[in-house]
């Protein structure tokens, strides 16, 4: 099965012709609308997004199948999800967050330090935020060429040559 | 406000002492660092500084894009990680 991953949330109705808030999730907010078909986490619903419009915070937008203010309520909360392999394919050295959360990190000499928790960029570079059982606290690591040298997705591993001083 | 020229940009004396020692033994390493008030000059350029921000230090290679900006401005002091969705990481 193809690995879900979450691109927005409905907020609730809007307006009372069945059009619901929208909020996107997604790097470029509109970019919701080009994957396709959306699913509910447990896939029991499928939903076809058309934005109709932009409000503070968000979207406005039609659904398939909802047709009245009622049902866009009942939507509330649900969050909608993409399939993994609708995302467009990324040049090199380029990588999804989603691809990188949760890979084993080693170091250069082969040992295990822990595993990527999250992505995060504070507007410098992007950091991996690694978890590990034998660190005391999270370690934030820069994902430069010099400290990640290796990203290997198919195996699931990236090798590390963190500065001194970070683990 | 902003700050007069001719005072030339702020910068806490320890940050200059740490970042000259750094470039001088040439390790690869991550200078730690308290002063979020310090202005991004451009012999940091290169660098890997720790910024505090009152939990922790956040990891900010300084590019040249960052010359003139202040040393707090890439570490905040509050959580908000977001969802992953399609958002991209660039290795440079």
């Amino acid at each position: 099965m193809t690995e879900l991953i979450c691109v927005g949330a409905i907020g609730g109705a809007f307006g009372v012709r069945g059009e619901v808030r929208l909020k996107s999730f997604c790097a470029e907010p509109a970019d919701i609308e080009t994957y396709g078909l959306l699913t509910t986490e447990d896939g029991s619903q499928t939903l076809s997004v058309h934005l109709t419009g932009s409000v503070k915070g968000g979207f406005t937008a039609r659904l398939t199948g909802v047709e009245t203010k009622e049902q866009a309520d009942a939507l509330r909360g649900i969050r909608l999800y993409a399939p993994r392999d609708r995302l467009p394919s990324l040049p090199d050295d380029e990588y999804y967050y989603t691809d990188l959360i949760g890979l084993d990190v080693y170091d250069t000499g082969g040992a295990l330090l822990g595993k990527v928790r999250s992505v995060q960029n504070h507007g410098a570079s992007d950091l991996l935020e690694i978890h590990g059982d034998g660190l005391k606290n999270t370690v934030l690591l820069p994902f430069t060429l010099t400290a990640v040298p290796t990203v290997d997705l198919n195996t699931g591993r990236i090798i590390v040559d963190p500065p001194d001083g970070l683990f | 406000m902003s700050r007069s020229v001719w005072k030339g940009p702020f910068v806490d004396a320890y940050v200059l002492k740490k970042a000259e020692a750094s470039r001088e033994s040439g390790r690869n390493e991550v200078i730690k660092i308290w002063s979020r008030r310090s202005t991004i000059l451009p012999q940091f350029v290169g660098l890997t500084f720790g910024v505090y921000n009152g939990h922790k230090h956040i990891p900010v290679n300084v590019s040249e894009d960052m010359i003139g900006q202040k040393f707090g401005e890439y570490s905040p002091t509050r959580t908000y990680y977001g969802h992953a969705a399609d958002k991209k990481a660039k290795r440079k």
